[in-house]
This record gives C-alpha cells, structure tokens and sequence, in this order.
C-alpha cells in the first residue's frame, strides 16, 4: 500500500526532474559558451585599487567615479594622489599595489571661506526672494551689497557629499572635523569665495574677505571687510596687498609674533584663525587691541 | 490579412492598453529606480525589452513542445525563471563586452531584471490570454518590452522636470515620484478596453 503510493509518487515526479535537468544542462551549456566567447579580461589590479580607494565617488580626482580613477591610474600612475578623500593614506596603498614609491604629497588641502560676514554685518540693498541658489542670485543684479562676499544660499551645502558645510547665520563655515577636501565646494562657489589651502597647522591665519572694492566702499558695505589698508603687510612679507585686498601666502606659511601682531593690528578684523579648533575671530566692530608701547 | 489584424492588434494592446507597467503595476522597482534620468532609462528599457522578447519566445516554445505535451504544467514558474536567469546572464555580459560605460551606470540593476516581475508576468500572461502561435508570442513579448520602455522614458522625462520644480518639503524624493507613476496610470487607463485580447 506505502510501497505503491510510494511509486506512484515517482512515477509522475521523475519527467519533471529529469526535464528541469535537461533544461538546467542546456541553459548552462549556452552560459559556459558565452561566458568564453563574450570573456572580459579584467586587470585584478583594478580591482585592488578600487578597493583601496574610499569609495565615495565624489569626483575630487576629476573622474566620474572611483572606478574610472582606479582605471585611470593603472594606465597612467601619475595620477596617483588625486584622491582628496582617502589622502596620503590611500596613495601609498595603491602605490603598493603598482609597486611604486610614493613621494610625499605636502599638508592635505581643506577649504577655506574667504568671508566672515555673518547676516548682521552684511549691507542689503533689496530682499532677495528669487530662486534658493546662490549661483542664481549672483547672476541678478545684487540684493546683497557686497557682490565679492558669501550669499548663504547653500550652493557649497548641498555640493558637500559629506555633511561639512553648513550655512552659519548667513555665512558658509566649514565642519573641519569632517572636511575630507574633494574641493567640490570651492568648484560649487559662483563667486570663488571658497580656496583649497594646504593646512600645514591645525589652524591656519587667513584674510577671511575678498572684497576688491576700495576701502571706503567696502567700509560702507560690510563691517568685516578687508579694507586693503596694508597694516598687515607692513608687518611681514607673508601678506601683500593687492586690487584693495589683502592676502597670505600660503607657500611660505609660518606663524610667527609679526602674524600676529598683524592680526591684533587688522583694524576690521578680519585677519583670523580658520581649521578645526580656531580661536573665535575678534567681534565685528570692535577695535584692535592698543599696540604695545616698549616699555 | 487577418493574422498581421491580430498581430498588430497585440501589439498596440501590449503596448498602450494592457501596458505591463501602467494597467498590472508590474515591474515597478526598475520603474521607479532606474527613472532618474532619461538616457539610463533608455538603456534599461533597451536591456529589458531584449530579455523580455527572449525569455518570451524561449518559454512559449518550451511550454509548448516540453511542458504541454507531457503535462507538467505544475514546474511552469521554474521554468520560466531558468529561462529568464539565463538570458539575463547572457545580456549582462554581452553589455560588458561591447558597452562597459552602460554596465557601469547599471550597476546592480542589471541583474536585477532577473526578478523583474514585468518578464516573468509576461511569459505567465502568454500562457494566460491562450497564445498558440509562435509569432504572435514574439510580437507580444517584443511589445511588452516597448510597453516598458515607454513607460520607463515617460517617467524619467517627467522626473528630470520635477527636479526644477518646487515640490512642497514633504513631498520631496519618493512620495512625488509615487503620486506621478499613479497619475501616469490612471491617465493609460483612458485606453482601458479599446482592445481586448484573449
């Protein structure tokens, strides 16, 4: 009685296994001749870099993504060290895989905000209500007064792929601790408000305008504007002024005590510290510091 | 005369009327996923409509000369997966072979046609509406296919607008693109009943 349900069970059960079978060995059979006719010969090297590489494609190094580098740079190694967000790290990791030295690439780079008006030391002339963007409003005719300095309308906000920059009262500040520099904000700035500085200190002194109206005109606008009185460059060389603007030279950045005499003496203040833990910069308006007499 | 009537009434019907994507809400994953912009779109249709008119005409035959005639209708839904799994391999690495920008912009969407709906829907639906000519499932898979890819490039084409428009904040990203594919459907469901097949 079992025994005959038993083969009966069998009996209609075998074609079905016997045609998936055949199916499934057909099937297989036109895969194993295709996957050798249509073979793509991949480099495993490529893979190794891709996999050395953070993987976030932001598209610092100028390709689309970190595939295209990783392939970018086996057929060409001098592209390696591209890679803002994996830095020195993720360099000498792929020039291990290419067997290559790497040669030491400097201070990584970090973006730096050349203005420090925040809303209440900005001019307004109208009220700007067109489009949210900062690369709209700068094509219009300016509501804003200053038509050098930050617009905070989120354009570097929104290019950040990694939450670093944020609109601070009217003012683009970035987040150091999670700045990875792929300068896509510098590129994302209409008004070029945003430089890549090798930060060879944890804080770097900066000029933090970009004003190249005259004195009195920046004066009449902004309360923090650079006025390009030249204080600062009387004091080192490493400022200069120049188009009523001053500005640090990075390449040969040291601090010392005539920096900061310059900063104390910078009657707008706007000579300050940008990087992780800056000091905060001296309040708008307020005068410098009386110069030391020599006792 | 009758038969290029029927086949081309099969045709319009599964591409207008009884759109896969529109009318049985099938295949609404690469529907929604892939539609950012119109060129991948375009490409996801194109891969699509190739597997669809092949897993199509491969099942029927299969059906027909295997599963019928010995009455083991019951490992259809095995079957038909086989088919379209192996067709979607063997797409996946001719796009490889000959176009590696549009593999790269796939992704992982690509082999994930292997369980898009839409494919197995049609092969199940041939069985469905009583097909039992080979052309005439080719025409139908081959349409279905189209009937996709429209649907696909329409809501890509609309998405690129909708980027510029100002969608209310709790509207934004997934919600706006689900009220759209609802009102492109309710809009195809205008051509409801103009053709009937089956």
């Amino acid at each position: 009685m079992i025994l005959s349900s038993i083969l009966q069970l069998w009996n209609s059960a075998w074609p079905a296994g016997v045609t998936m079978l055949g199916l499934g060995s057909g099937f297989a059979l036109v895969l194993l001749i295709a996957s050798i006719k249509l073979k793509v010969v991949v480099d495993p090297k490529i893979e190794q870099i891709h996999e050395a590489l953070p993987n976030l494609d932001c598209g610092a190094c100028g390709f689309a993504g970190c595939g295209q580098y990783a392939k970018a740079i086996l057929a060409n190694p001098e592209l390696l060290g591209k890679c803002a967000p994996g830095g020195p790290d993720t360099a000498a990791a792929i020039a291990n895989i290419l067997n290559l030295q790497v040669s030491d690439s400097g201070p990584q780079q970090r973006p730096i905000v050349h203005c420090r008006a925040h809303t209440a030391d900005k001019t307004f002339l109208a009220k700007y209500q067109g489009i949210s963007s900062c690369t709209a409003a700068n094509a219009l005719a300016n509501a804003q007064a200053c038509k050098f300095g930050c617009v905070g309308l989120s354009d570097c906000t929104r290019a950040c792929r990694f939450d670093a920059l944020h609109i601070v009262d009217g003012l683009a500040t970035v987040d150091y601790a999670k700045c990875t520099g792929c300068t896509a904000c510098s590129k994302a700035c209409p008004r070029n408000l945003i430089e890549m500085v090798p930060f060879s200190h944890e804080n770097m002194m900066t000029v933090a305008c970009n004003s190249k109206e005259t004195g009195k005109s920046t004066r009449s606008m902004c309360k923090v504007g650079c006025i390009g009185c030249g204080i600062c460059a009387k004091q080192t060389d490493t400022f200069a002024v120049e188009d009523n603007i001053a500005r640090m030279d990075y390449t040969r950045y040291q601090e010392s005590e005539q920096t900061q005499t310059a900063m104390d003496k910078c009657p707008t203040g706007v000579i300050l510290y940008r990087g992780p833990t800056a000091p905060p910069p001296r309040e708008p308006g307020k005068k410098p510091a009386p110069a030391k007499k020599a006792d | 005369m009758h038969t290029l009537n029927i086949l081309i009434m099969g045709f319009i019907s599964i591409v207008i009327v009884n759109n896969l994507v529109f009318t049985k809400f099938l295949g609404i994953c690469p529907y929604l996923g892939v539609s950012g912009r119109i060129d991948m779109a375009f490409g996801m249709g194109m891969a699509v409509t190739f597997v669809v008119t092949l897993s199509g005409t491969l099942t029927w035959l299969i059906d027909h000369l295997i599963l019928m005639p010995y009455g083991l209708e019951v490992t259809r839904y095995v079957c038909f997966i086989l088919v379209i799994a192996g067709a979607v391999q063997l797409v996946e690495m001719y796009i490889r072979r000959f176009f590696p920008s549009l593999y790269d912009s796939f992704g992982i969407f690509l082999p994930l046609i292997t369980t898009n709906c839409a494919i197995l829907g049609l092969c199940l639906f041939i069985n469905l509406y009583g097909i039992d000519n080979l052309v005439e499932a080719v025409v139908l898979s081959f349409g279905a296919g189209i009937g996709f890819t429209m649907a696909i490039c329409i809501m890509a084409g609309i998405r690129e607008t909708l980027d510029m428009a100002d969608v209310p904040a709790c509207l934004k990203g997934a919600p706006i693109t689900l009220i759209t594919a609802g009102l492109l459907a309710l809009a195809f469901m205008g051509f409801a009943g103009m053709i009937r097949i089956g």
